[in-house]
């Protein structure tokens, strides 16, 4: 199971804009659904969650909203703006790239 | 960012700074609510609920860390540090109430002196001159003549307009007693040469400006509000100028300014003044000329060369070794200023430099007692830039307070200097504080708080992070107080060097009020007079009032009246060209110039000028008898050396008639332009022997052993008795005329002796400062020098060693410094040499024996030191 600080800050900010693409959620519910959707594979830690979310909220990436949750304990809601998801694609693509190279340079035969 | 990005995050930025408090609660919740459902789950997983919560708290690692970082990431800290340090670095300087005062008011006095300056220089020499394209306006070195300059005009082609104007008294008859005023005398083209557009009706034009020509008129706003009320339907109206009529053709703007003597009214040159188009030799005239576009100075300089050329072949005699040279009108103006204002301007940057450097010991020594708590703040995490941030903000709001109250002291300091009435700094009258110096102070302000905030947050940034320090004494006290002593060895030295120039000052001061100025100036009254052309135009009325004003001063009890063309110090003065009898002849132009004055009356008894051979003037000379003349000593010096001058006959050059006054006496030199000026060969003629009819005014000069009140009053009635129209002006005694005659050297003296005061007030109170602190921290070691037998004396001789060190060191920076600097003043001196060894050797000493005064007083209170409270304290 890899640990949630190995991965790198862009990586992270990656995986929650593709969360936040699938369907508006509150911080807790992303880190829930992140865990659900990777096979509990990656879990991004509390303390690093809402820094993180808070910074692609200021870079215009996604747009936050107080909305009433379940039990009718308002809660902040964040969704992707036009901006992010442009900026998703841009950045899906280019870890496709990258991950693909790595791929491929690891499974390469040893001599 | 992109740009689009911005669109997002500037409101989000705005919320965070104007809304902090909704956004720090929605922060809150946020979180609290992770915590919630994260309890929530951890209840949910079978854990009781206290455990849950537990666990959902680690999970966060610190929520107060999260909570910052939220907000880092909000990326509106610097400002909200920048806020919460303001607010911080208020409540810090209110709890110390000493501290604050000290350095605001240290702070003021610096940044306020050099506002004030600012202010003055600002005024006089960096604002432009009032005239539009100020820079394209240019004026020759010399006055010229009316003939001249209309050659001028015809024959150049750079100048786009050629001014010129002269200013003579005319008297106002509007109502009451008559006035006299001044008025420009201008041609046409004067108007354009400047650029002055009347704010009232129009200029005369070329056709209105010739021999008998209209009689117009144009006031000074300051004359339209005084005499007629600012009356908007002015133009039109007439009005009585030495019993002529003027019709008011235009009013000039408030702001209009000319250089040299004030004018109330402009008239036309050649209307006002027919003669003034036929002498070519007398230079009356102040000339402006305004470069066409395109031409540059050097073109004209060049095109003004070849007319010189061109006017000393045609017209030798009035021009032959008469150069004009060109100059831009500015530089004419300020020019013999500038050195004055810059050696002002550096005495009180001085001032400044020490202000700052007691405002840094100030903080260095506050910073020593702050340690504790920063070495706090520094374990709890606050890293060393931030603690350096927050001092400098500290430093700079002391700074900027600093300068806010310099500023209310600058605006004080500049109406005392006005009050101080410096003669001969152009446009002095309208200093203000206006944007420039406001902006000035604000920089200021600013460089000091952060250049002079730096060496004291580096020192407490780097000191504080030394936690295991638990005592506040130790010996010496580290580099903090290293650097104190440095300053104020710097202080030390700059107090020195103004010192040193205001006591250079001094003596020079002193040594030009000691001048003998060849005259009198000891209960002698005088005023001047001129008599209006209407009633006097010939020589036999003018005579007439000579004798009769000379027998009535005359008949006042205990008086004796004398009357002179041109008092001493005056600033007037006439020149003619004259040949000597006998001598060889010299080629028409080129004769000898000297000084010459037309006296009445028992001049020279009045003034005390000794007689030194031959007589004065009598009763039997007079109209009709042989032209008679007195010369002073430099004129037999320099045109009879070794001879005897009397008995031997000169005459203007070119007279027509010849005119020849025989020599019949020699008087002392009198020192005409000014107690530090070079006294000139000067000839004396008489009232009633001059063929000069235009001289019709004069200075009389009364002396007397009644108070100046009753004798003014009695001369008043007499001459009025004789002529009820005649206004008197320049009435004064000759001790203030004297004193007036000094103006510009008291006022560079009260600056500097000023700003020398000041400066060592600061250095006294910098080395007290530091000595005091040295005995705090000394206090142990003291203790036990005692303890271990010191007696009261070695303890007193160890403080005022060191303390003697420090003003030694000081002392002897400053005196080289002063050897190096002084020669930069040397034309601002009178007969004293910028290394006067006398200043150099007393002045030093005084400051030395005082500083170690300073020390004194501290170290009485070390002398008295109880080794047992000393040694427990800890």
């Amino acid at each position: 199971m890899s640990k949630p600080s190995d991965l790198v800050q862009g990586t992270l900010d990656l995986l929650l804009l593709k969360i936040l693409a699938l369907e508006p959620l509150n911080g807790f519910a992303v880190s829930i659904r992140l865990k659900q959707v990777s096979g509990d594979v990656l879990q991004v830690s509390d303390g690093s969650l809402y820094p993180a979310l808070h910074k692609l909220e200021q870079e215009g990436w996604i747009k936050a909203e107080w909305r009433p949750s379940e039990n009718n304990r308002r809660a902040k809601f964040y969704s992707l703006t036009r901006l992010g998801r442009r900026h998703l694609e841009r950045e899906a693509a280019n870890w496709s790239r990258l991950s693909a190279a790595i791929s491929h340079v690891v499974k390469l035969e040893e001599a | 960012m992109r740009f689009e990005q911005w669109l997002y995050a500037i409101p989000l930025r705005f919320r965070s700074l104007f809304r902090r408090d909704a956004v720090e609660n929605e922060l809150d919740d946020e979180l609290q609510f992770h915590l919630e459902r994260k309890t929530q789950h951890y209840v949910t997983a079978g854990l009781s609920p206290e455990d849950a919560r537990r666990h959902a708290v680690r999970d966060m690692e610190g929520m107060e860390l999260r909570k910052e970082q939220c907000r880092d990431a909000r990326r509106v800290n610097r400002f909200e540090d920048f806020i919460k340090d303001l607010r911080f670095s208020l409540r810090t300087l209110r709890k110390s109430p000493g501290f604050t005062a000290a350095a605001v008011l240290t702070l003021a006095l610096g940044i306020g002196a050099n506002a004030a300056i600012f202010s003055v220089v600002n005024a006089v020499l960096l604002r432009s001159l009032p005239y539009p394209d100020s820079n394209r306006i240019l004026t020759l070195s010399s006055r010229d003549s009316l003939p001249d300059v209309e050659d001028i005009q015809k024959r150049t082609q750079s100048f786009a307009a050629i001014g010129g104007i002269t200013s003579q008294a005319l008297d106002f008859t509007g109502e009451g007693e008559p006035v006299q005023i001044f008025a420009g005398l201008c041609n046409a083209e004067f108007f354009g040469a400047l650029g002055i557009q009347p704010a009232l009706g129009r200029p005369f034009s070329v056709a209105e400006d010739s021999y008998g020509g209209p009689a117009l008129v144009l006031l000074t706003h300051g004359f339209w509000t005084r005499h007629f009320g600012g009356d908007s339907a002015i133009v039109g109206r007439t009005i009585r100028l030495s019993g002529n009529s003027y019709t008011v053709i235009g009013v000039l703007p408030r702001e209009f300014w000319l250089p040299g003597r004030p004018v109330d009214v402009l008239v036309s040159l050649r209307v006002v003044n027919p003669g003034a188009g036929k002498f070519r030799g007398v230079h009356f005239l102040r000339t402006y000329f305004r470069l066409k576009t395109g031409i540059s100075l050097a073109q004209a300089g060049a095109e003004m060369k070849s007319m010189d050329r061109w006017l000393e072949e045609n017209y030798p005699e009035e021009n032959r070794d008469f150069h004009r040279r060109l100059l831009p009108l500015r530089d004419s103006i300020i020019g013999d200023v500038r050195p004055e204002l810059l050696v002002l301007s550096a005495a009180v940057g001085l001032v400044l430099l020490i202000a700052c450097v007691n405002f840094a010991s100030l903080q260095l020594a506050r910073s020593a007692t702050r340690r504790h708590e920063i070495a706090i703040r520094s374990a709890l995490g606050a890293p060393s830039g931030r603690l350096i941030r927050q001092m400098l903000t500290e430093s700079v709001l002391l700074s900027f307070l600093g300068g806010a109250a310099g500023l209310v002291l600058a605006a004080v300091g500049v109406r005392l200097l006005m009050a101080l009435k410096p003669s001969g700094l152009p446009r002095i009258a309208d200093t203000s504080i206006d944007t420039r110096v406001l902006g000035f102070t604000f920089a200021v302000s600013l460089l000091t708080g952060i250049v002079f905030g730096m060496v004291p947050a580096f020192n407490a940034a780097l000191v504080g992070t030394r936690l295991k320090e638990n005592s506040r004494t130790t010996a010496g006290g580290g580099s903090g107080f290293r650097i104190r002593k440095i300053l104020v060895i710097a202080e030390f030295a700059l107090a020195l060097v103004l010192l040193i120039g205001a006591g250079l000052m001094i003596r020079s001061f002193t040594l030009m009020h000691r001048v003998d100025p060849g005259f009198r100036a000891d209960s002698v009254l005088t005023m001047r007079v001129e008599l209006p052309e209407a009633r006097y135009r010939e020589f036999p009325q003018q005579r007439q009032f000579h004798r009769q004003l000379l027998e009535s001063f005359n008949s006042i009890p205990g008086a004796q009246a004398g009357m002179i063309s041109e008092l001493p110090m005056s600033g007037d003065y006439i020149t003619h060209n004259f040949v000597i009898e006998g001598r060889p002849p010299l080629t028409p132009g080129s004769e000898p110039e000297v000084q010459t004055r037309t006296i009445a009356g028992d001049y020279f008894r009045v003034m005390g000028i000794p007689l030194l051979t031959g007589r004065d003037f009598g009763v039997q000379d007079r109209t009709g008898s042989q032209h008679v003349a007195i010369v002073n000593r430099s004129f037999v010096a320099q045109y009879f050396p070794g001879q005897d001058a009397l008995g031997a006959r000169v005459e203007w050059a070119r007279s027509d008639p010849p005119d020849w006054m025989t020599i019949v006496g020699v008087v002392g030199d009198v020192k005409h332009f000014g107690p530090d000026q070079p006294e000139e060969p000067a000839v004396y003629d008489l009232y009633s022997q001059t063929a000069q009819q235009w001289k019709r005014w004069m200075y009389v000069t009364l002396h007397s052993n009644t108070s100046a009140g009753s004798l003014l009053a009695e001369a008043k009635q007499r001459l009025w008795a004789i002529d009820n129209q005649l206004p008197l002006t320049q009435v004064s005694t000759m001790n203030e005329v004297l004193a007036a005659s000094l103006d510009r050297q008291r006022f560079n003296l009260t600056l500097l002796g000023i700003f020398a005061s000041v400066a060592f007030a600061l250095a006294m109170v910098g080395i007290y400062g530091v000595m005091s602190y040295a005995i705090t921290q000394r206090t142990n070691e003291i203790g036990i020098r005692v303890a271990l037998g010191a007696q009261r004396k070695d303890i007193l001789r160890l403080i005022l060693v060191q303390g003697a060190r420090l003003a030694f060191l000081g002392g002897t920076l400053g005196v080289a410094s002063s050897l190096l600097l002084t020669r930069y003043m040397s034309h601002l001196l009178f007969a004293v040499g910028p290394r006067d060894p006398q200043t150099f050797v007393a002045i030093p000493f005084a400051l030395f024996a005082v500083g170690l005064l300073a020390c004194y007083v501290p170290a009485r209170r070390a002398m008295h030191v109880d080794p047992i409270v000393a040694l427990r304290y800890e």
